[in-house]
């Protein structure tokens, strides 16, 4: 027998597969996420085009008050889960958003680990919770609470801020954002920006239910209903460049069926990440409404500041997802 | 209980003490979670604790474990070596199929990790620990956590990024995310300046395997050759009877080559691992562990330092530690060493031990083992790069496992306060300054109640002549603790136009020699 060295079978195999696993792993690396535009400092607004978005405004307008009577709630008192189910009831109740089976994503301000939620800078968990029973009560088929903290990790953020521990014991899910589920996706009615890497999930769910906090922000003055929206993507310090509009133009996108802004402990000062109990201020008030414009203008006047005084709410008004007018809807507001 | 069984037990040992530093390794992010201490190996690493002590001029009590490793050594020899280390486990699992005897391998090398250890040794004396990251368990929890882990979690990612593709797969990709991929690997990418460069250096370690078996054990491990000089008087040693046979078996079979076949198939008990092949592999069973007086010595051996080796040693420590004293960082702290929080507070460099605990467990992976920014002498000693991860603000792991207090125990509220460097922005670079551009993603994300980065207003003018309000950032020296949350969420491509550096007030520190 000849003593040439043949490649065995076994040889064969393992070179195979270590050449294969390299091709594989080489070819599955994923490729860096692209860079947005670079930010300047005269882009495109909404209300630079104020003409064009008025007549598109007033053509879809469907966020006009069709639903029932009272188009936004605001209640006060001093039971935060009491007034969210009566500020949701005021408006319709759960279940005008919540369908049988839904598949629903619930969207707290979750924004940091620094501070447990007595500070002010996320929601208040009671809230949080209140609403993911009410979804579980509907029939929702699977309730899940998510945010992306900018500061500190997501499972220390869910845990300082009580919202885990509350969800949890509420029945729903709490999911940290998975890097692999952000994707790409166009924004049709953007104007400023035309496509962002969005949370898919977010974008697939069913129901989107979003619980901001209102609190006091170094840029934008207040962060609301909208402003929470910067939750849902990726790219965040890119929106800064013309924050106002993209904001709206992330809204337009993700159109939470329902808006409930935590106004119970109201960051006044030092936002958003807050941090001084004296900048705290009870305002014991829940706000309730389908429109998350109308939810935000209400929210502004917590603070005394009008909807104008907020760049984002404007630029949302004028690109027709909802009014700010709070003097054209019928607002139901009681105590418990 | 027969030699082969001993043998077995052995393997199962290798096996749940590889384990065991696995877990550690694994849980030690979920800081106080298990009620083994992370850093338990490093506890029973007697070379760590000697240098770290005598450095520091110290008496560090978590250390004091390490006397069970010398007790031990003490009655078994080197029974860490051949039982307890992971990395002499991996070395005995990564070798080519038929062992490498090493023949053309001069005995004399057995010498230099003995003089390593008195190399050490003598460098504490002088305050100096640079070379401690020689040390076996550094050496590979370094590698483990800069190279080995993260390409894994690359690896495991990018197969789940894959899956990820294909929309009916996410119940099933979401639940194994959830319960298997977090806990393990968090939800971090880290990334890691040195971590090619370590991981060559852990490479090169295997790879001597296929010069002779456990090469790192036989000459060079500091560790071992500590261990070495305390089995000199081991109770327990190898001894063959008479009815050996001559067949040279375990010559041939002895993973650190120390049985001698010109010498009757005795062997030095400062290089037996007492991993019991030879007993378990004897036709005979000629091979036993008998007691021994621990007053009786083994014999010396020709490769044994003398005490002119000794004192060569201790001559080229000196050496060494003054061309030390030549490198910049003696005279001026580099402007972007940030150390971890606290560190400032004390004689860092000589009480850190390079252990890489803190790197570990850094959740934003912010902490890096520096390469050459703070010199050879701080090599692998920890870094905060705020441009990778910054120093979270609620956050004291490193605090919590610093093993030797290089990072004092300082309470959440007092690090809250301790700056470890001052952010500067660079203007010119800065959207708002440079570019009249809307940003305050630094003022947004300062975690001060106060916040140290505040904004003063100015109008400004574009092109086509409108005028418009920005905010303009600027640091307030007084409140900055440098944690590096403005840099790393800095908008500016590149590096960040708000970067932390050192503290302007930083003394040189004087270090002798």
């Amino acid at each position: 027998m000849s003593k040439k060295k043949e490649i065995n079978r076994r040889d064969f195999i393992r070179t195979i597969s270590l050449t294969g696993a390299g091709i594989y792993l080489a070819g599955c690396s994923r490729p860096a996420l692209e860079t947005l535009p670079t930010p300047v400092a005269n882009a495109k607004t909404a209300t630079s085009e104020v003409t064009n978005t008025q007549t598109e405004a007033t053509q879809s307008n469907d966020a006009s008050p069709l639903y029932g009577d009272v188009y936004l709630s605001v209640v006060h008192g001093e039971n935060p889960a009491e007034m969210t189910r009566r500020a949701i009831a005021a408006i319709g109740g759960i279940e005008r958003f919540v369908p049988n089976g839904a598949n629903v994503i619930v969207k707290p301000n979750i924004c940091t680990d620094y501070y447990p939620y007595e500070y002010g800078a996320t929601t208040n968990p009671e809230v949080v919770a209140a609403i993911v029973q009410l979804c579980n009560g509907a029939g929702a088929k699977r309730v899940r609470v998510m945010d992306n903290p900018f500061g500190g990790t997501a499972l220390n953020a869910y845990k300082r801020s009580g919202i885990e521990d509350a969800v949890i014991a509420a029945g729903g899910e709490m999911e940290v954002m998975n890097n692999n589920k952000f994707r790409k996706n166009a924004i049709p009615d953007g104007f400023d920006i035309k496509e962002w890497i969005f949370y898919q999930d977010i974008l697939d769910a069913d129901v989107v239910i979003n619980v901001p906090i209102a609190k006091d922000h170094g840029t934008t003055r207040l962060t609301l209903g909208c402003k929470n929206m910067m939750g849902t993507i990726l790219n965040r310090g890119q929106i800064h460049a013309n924050i106002y509009q993209r904001i709206a133009d992330l809204t337009s996108r993700v159109k939470p069926a329902l808006t409930v802004v935590d106004g119970i402990r109201t960051l006044m000062r030092g936002g958003p990440t807050g941090g001084n109990l004296d900048d705290v201020k009870m305002s014991n008030t829940i706000i309730a409404s389908a429109d998350f414009v109308a939810a935000d203008s209400q929210a502004a006047t917590l603070f005394e500041l009008t909807a104008a005084d907020i760049g984002y709410i404007p630029a949302a008004a004028a690109m027709g997802l909802g009014t700010m007018e709070l003097e054209s809807i019928k607002v139901e507001e009681f105590s418990v | 209980m027969s030699a082969a069984t001993v043998r077995k037990l052995r393997q199962i040992s290798q096996m749940l003490f590889f384990a065991l530093f696995m877990y550690l390794f694994v849980q030690a992010v979920y800081l106080g979670a298990s009620p083994l201490e992370s850093d338990l190996f490093y506890r029973l690493d007697p070379l760590i604790a000697a240098t770290a002590m005598i450095a520091g001029r110290t008496l560090i009590a978590g250390l004091l474990y390490a006397l069970i490793n010398l007790a031990a050594a003490l009655i078994f020899g080197r029974v860490w070596c051949g039982w307890v280390c992971p990395m002499g486990s991996l070395l005995d699992w990564i070798s080519p199929k038929k062992a490498k005897r090493g023949e053309g391998i001069p005995d004399r090398w057995r010498m230099v990790k003995l003089l390593l250890f008195a190399g050490l040794i003598f460098a504490a004396v002088l305050g100096n620990q640079t070379a401690v990251i020689a040390d076996p368990i550094s050496i590979l929890t370094r590698s483990m956590t800069t190279a080995i882990w993260p390409a894994l979690r690359k690896m495991v990612f990018g197969l789940e990024g894959f899956l990820y593709q294909f929309d009916f797969l996410w119940p099933v990709l979401d639940w194994i995310h959830a319960n298997a991929l977090l806990p393990l690997f968090q939800g971090i990418e880290s990334v890691f300046i040195s971590g090619i460069p370590i991981f060559i250096v852990f490479a090169l370690i295997i790879g001597l395997n296929w010069l002779a078996e456990r090469f790192w054990c036989r000459y060079l491990c500091p560790l071992g050759g500590m261990l070495g000089i305390f089995s000199r008087g081991a109770i327990l040693r190898r001894e063959v009877s008479d009815a050996c046979t001559d067949c040279g078996l375990c010559a041939r079979n002895c993973p650190t080559g120390t049985i001698d076949k010109r010498a009757g198939y005795a062997s030095d008990p400062t290089e037996c691992i007492y991993c019991y092949d030879c007993a378990a592999d004897c036709p005979v069973s000629a091979i036993s562990f008998p007691a021994h007086s621990p007053l009786r010595w083994a014999e010396k051996q020709p490769y044994d330092p003398n005490r002119r080796d000794v004192l060569r040693t201790a001559a080229g420590a000196v050496a060494g530690v003054s061309l030390l004293g030549i490198e910049t960082i003696t005279r001026r702290e580099p402007e972007r060493m940030i150390r971890p929080p606290g560190a400032t507070l004390t004689d860092f460099t000589t009480l850190c031990m390079r252990c890489g605990e803190c790197v570990r467990v850094c959740p934003t992976q912010g902490l890096q083992p520096s390469l050459l920014e703070g010199g050879i002498q701080n090599l692998f000693t920890p870094r905060l790069v705020p441009r990778l991860g910054q120093c979270s603000f609620t956050c004291s792991a490193c605090i919590e496992v610093c093993p030797t207090g290089a990072i004092p125990p300082i309470t959440i509220e007092e690090k809250q306060r301790t700056p470890i460097g001052l952010a500067s922005i660079d203007q010119d670079r800065c959207l708002a300054w440079g570019y009249d551009t809307i940003c305050s993603v630094c003022e947004e994300i300062c975690p001060l109640a106060e916040k140290a980065i505040r904004q003063e207003e100015r109008e400004v003018t574009d092109l086509n002549g409108n005028t418009f309000t920005i905010k303009l950032p600027y640091v307030l020296r007084e409140l900055c603790i440098g944690c590096g949350a403005c840099e790393y969420h800095c908008p500016a491509g590149g590096e960040a136009a708000i970067q932390i550096k050192t503290l302007p007030s930083t003394e040189v520190v004087i270090r002798g020699i």
